[in-house]
Parts: structure tokens; C-alpha cells; sequence
């Protein structure tokens, strides 16, 4: 008797007992969603199901000043103190649980010229993959399931130096910074992340 | 007494806290008072002393005074130090002295941004300095801030300075003071802003000319290059 007392102790607890991970996300809730979908309103993205080394690279880069650190980073400002205080085994936790999070396709809000976009995105290919599913060896993130206007947000920022500018503090940042300089204007980021967007279907 | 708790490094900083030694020690007679009335009421009225206790309706002139006069000495009190509150007041918050340099001071949710005018000492011009988390200020120095706030409500805190101004959205507040010694000191958010506002923290560096003035070589190039770049003066410029 005892025996299945114990057991369905140690059950209820494996069953019901929130994970570290998922007691953490409480604090990105806030901003990100309940489901991690992101808000528009106040700059921030969707980050479920997002890789685990992403994750992890950019709560680091954010707490240690690397990123959101720059004066016209709204978003990242906001951010930034967030992952300040998170310890590295935080850090390691929320990562776990959002990026088993379930994804779902953002919804579309620009509508760029997709053939120009299908031409520009030679470069992002490279690291990012035809699909744009990323790479975790050249550490390029997966596309597909940000959002197109903070995608756009985050072109600007690398071109402008707002994010990525230092290579010391965010060296795989200060990779994609060149590229992004590489795309003339907002429209030319607008028509790639148009195509990017057609490539989640 | 405040000065061994916390320093005090501007200008008005001592006379803020003689307002607040002026009502710990006038509260603190009446304390005293209160606690004397109190605990030798209790002595002197013990039920074997006196097993009967009186009823007193104070209607009568006689029983009365003990309370009015009380009033008019509480009210006195009150006088003094709406006084010595009203001249900090009118010091601290009326009566801003010329500037030698404005700053412009910007809380968002979760972090303060400072742009400082550069070498021009001209705010809104190519050669601004701007910072987050740190404001960079000449010892010595009037400084006048134009304090705003992006999203909600903010208040710019610095407790050696014994400064605390609320940041509101659309306003523009103009206040100002004079740091007294340098060092490096702590700003916070002293409003509650959001989940961030704990940690909506600053520095601000108080420095000597020199060093201030090297500070301000060693971020030169870089941030007019950056202003240009995002087109931040632009921005400013339809803000105001």
C-alpha cells in the first residue's frame, strides 16, 4: 500500500510540478505571449520554438551588454535588463522549455516585391539556407518563424550598428552586420523578408 | 545625521535634508512628549491609586485647554516646517539657476538614456553624446535636464543628490542641479514602471573637467558618425 502511495506521489509531481524552464517563462510572458507568439505593440517577437543554441547565445549576449545596449534599441532595451537577471543555468532552462515550445507561422504584415526579395536573399542563403531554415554550425537562426517586421527591425539595426556593431561582445552579430549593409535601403529589406515570409508556406 | 547615512554630493542636497532633520526633530519632541504623558499616566493612575476613574465630557474651559493648546503648538510645529519645505521647494524646484550645460534625460521601460551635448555644448546637434545606464557630469557644474519618458510613467532618482523627479509621457520637465563631488553614484527608477522596474538602474559619474572633458574626446568621433548614421537629430527634432 505504501508502495502506491509513493509511486503516485513521485507521478503527480513528474506530472504537475512546473519544469524550471517553464517557471522562468512566467517572466517572459510579460512581453512574449503565454504561448511565446510575440506582441507587436511592444517590440517583441515570437520566440517559440526557437533553437536552443539561439536562445541560449542571445539571453547571453543580452545579459553580458552585447546586445540591447545601443540607445535606439527600444526592443533591446527592454529586453536587455530582463536577461540580466537571469543566472546561467536560467538561461539553460528557459532555453529548454521555449524552444520545445510549438511554433506557428506569424501572420504577414508586409508586402514587398517577392521577386526582388527572391534575388537579394542569394546572400542570406549562405548561412540561412535556401529555406531558410538556418544553421547551427555557421550559427544563423531559422527564419521561418520570426516575424516579418521584426525581422526588417533587426536588418536595420545590424546596418546601423545598433546591434552587432561590436565584435568582441557579439561576434556572430558582428557577422551578419556586413550583410545586412549590403541591402541599400528599407525597401530592399522589406522585399527579403517578403520572400522570406513565402518560404514559411 | 543624513550625511553619515547616505552622501550628499549637490548643491541642495544639505538643505533637503535639514528639512528632514527639522521634522525628525520636532517629531521627535512630541514623541518624546507623547511617550512621558503616556507611560507616566500609566504609574500615576494604577487602579490602587485611583479605583475610580473620572469622566471628562471637555466642555468646560478648564478641561479643554489641555487640548487646545496642544493644537495651537502642533500647528505652530506644522508653520516651521511648512517653511523651511516651501524655501527647499522654491530652491530645488521654482528657481532654476542659469545653466552652464543641458542634458537630456529619457527613461523607457526598462532603461535611461542620456544624450549629453557634446564639445558645442548645444543639445540636438551632430556632436551629441548619446549614453545608456551613464551619465557622464562635470563636478561643480550647473546642469540643466530635460526629462522625458517614452512609455509610462518614470521617476529619475538619484539619492546623493537627494533628487527625485517623476518623468511623464509627453512632458518635457526642466529641472536641474549641481554635482558636489565626484564619484560614481547610483540612479534608479523610483516609479513603478513595469516588470524591468527593479532593475532600471543607472551610474552617473561625476568627474573632474579633465577627466570629463577626456570622456567627451573619447566618445566624439564615434557618436556623430552614429547620429548621422540613425538619423537620431531628425528624430529629436520633430520630437520637441
Amino acid at each position: 500500500m505504501k508502495l502506491v502511495f509513493t509511486l503516485a506521489f513521485l507521478l503527480s509531481t513528474t506530472t504537475f510540478a512546473k519544469s524550471r524552464g517553464e517557471e522562468l517563462f512566467n517572466l517572459c510572458m510579460s512581453c512574449h505571449g503565454q504561448q511565446g507568439y510575440g506582441n507587436h505593440k511592444v517590440g517583441a517577437p515570437a520566440i517559440a520554438g526557437l533553437p536552443k543554441w539561439y536562445i541560449t547565445k542571445q539571453l547571453t549576449i543580452f545579459a553580458s551588454g552585447g546586445r540591447g545596449k545601443h540607445p535606439d534599441d527600444d526592443a533591446g532595451n527592454r529586453m536587455r535588463p530582463m536577461a540580466r537577471t537571469l543566472t546561467p543555468e536560467d538561461i539553460k532552462d528557459v532555453a529548454d522549455y521555449v524552444s520545445i515550445l510549438k511554433p506557428q507561422t506569424p501572420e504577414k504584415t508586409l508586402h514587398g516585391d517577392l521577386e526582388k526579395g527572391k534575388a537579394l536573399f542569394v546572400v542570406c542563403a549562405a548561412c540561412h539556407g535556401q529555406n531558410g531554415d538556418g544553421n547551427e554550425v555557421l550559427h544563423a537562426p531559422t527564419l521561418k518563424i520570426s516575424n516579418d517586421w521584426y525581422l526588417v527591425t533587426q536588418l536595420k539595426n545590424f546596418k546601423n550598428k545598433i546591434r552587432g556593431a561590436d565584435a568582441v561582445t557579439d561576434a556572430f552579430g558582428a557577422t551578419m552586420s556586413p550583410m545586412a549593409a549590403t541591402l541599400p535601403d528599407e525597401e530592399a529589406m522589406k522585399n527579403v523578408i517578403t520572400y522570406v515570409q513565402s518560404l514559411k508556406q | 545625521m543624513m550625511e553619515q547615512i547616505i552622501t550628499q554630493a549637490s548643491s541642495y542636497a544639505a538643505q533637503i535634508d535639514n528639512v528632514i532633520h527639522l521634522i525628525a526633530a520636532i517629531v521627535g519632541v512630541w514623541l518624546a512628549v507623547a511617550f512621558y504623558v503616556f507611560f507616566s499616566f500609566i504609574f500615576k493612575y494604577t487602579r490602587k491609586r485611583h479605583p475610580k476613574a473620572a469622566y471628562i465630557t471637555g466642555e468646560t474651559h478648564e478641561d479643554g485647554k489641555w487640548v487646545h493648546r496642544a493644537h495651537f503648538v502642533v500647528i505652530a510645529c506644522d508653520v516651521v516646517i511648512l517653511v523651511f519645505a516651501a524655501m527647499a521647494w522654491h530652491h530645488v524646484k521654482q528657481q532654476l539657476p542659469p545653466a552652464e550645460a543641458t542634458i537630456r534625460i529619457v527613461g523607457q521601460q526598462w532603461a535611461w538614456k542620456f544624450t549629453d551635448p557634446g564639445l558645442d555644448n548645444q543639445l540636438d546637434t551632430v556632436d551629441d553624446i548619446n549614453t545608456i545606464d551613464e551619465l557622464h557630469v562635470k563636478v561643480n557644474t550647473v546642469y540643466h535636464f530635460k526629462l522625458e519618458a517614452k512609455d509610462v510613467l518614470h521617476s529619475f532618482s538619484v539619492p546623493v543628490f537627494r533628487l527625485k523627479q517623476d518623468a511623464i509621457p509627453g512632458r518635457v520637465i526642466t529641472g536641474w542641479f549641481k554635482p558636489t563631488k565626484t564619484g560614481e553614484y547610483d540612479i534608479q527608477c523610483a516609479e513603478m514602471c513595469g516588470i524591468g522596474h527593479g532593475v532600471m538602474a543607472a551610474k552617473i559619474v561625476v568627474e573632474t573637467p579633465e577627466a570629463h572633458a577626456a570622456w567627451l574626446e573619447q566618445h566624439k568621433s564615434q557618436n556623430i558618425t552614429q547620429n548621422i548614421k540613425t538619423k537620431n537629430l531628425k528624430k529629436l527634432a520633430i520630437n520637441k
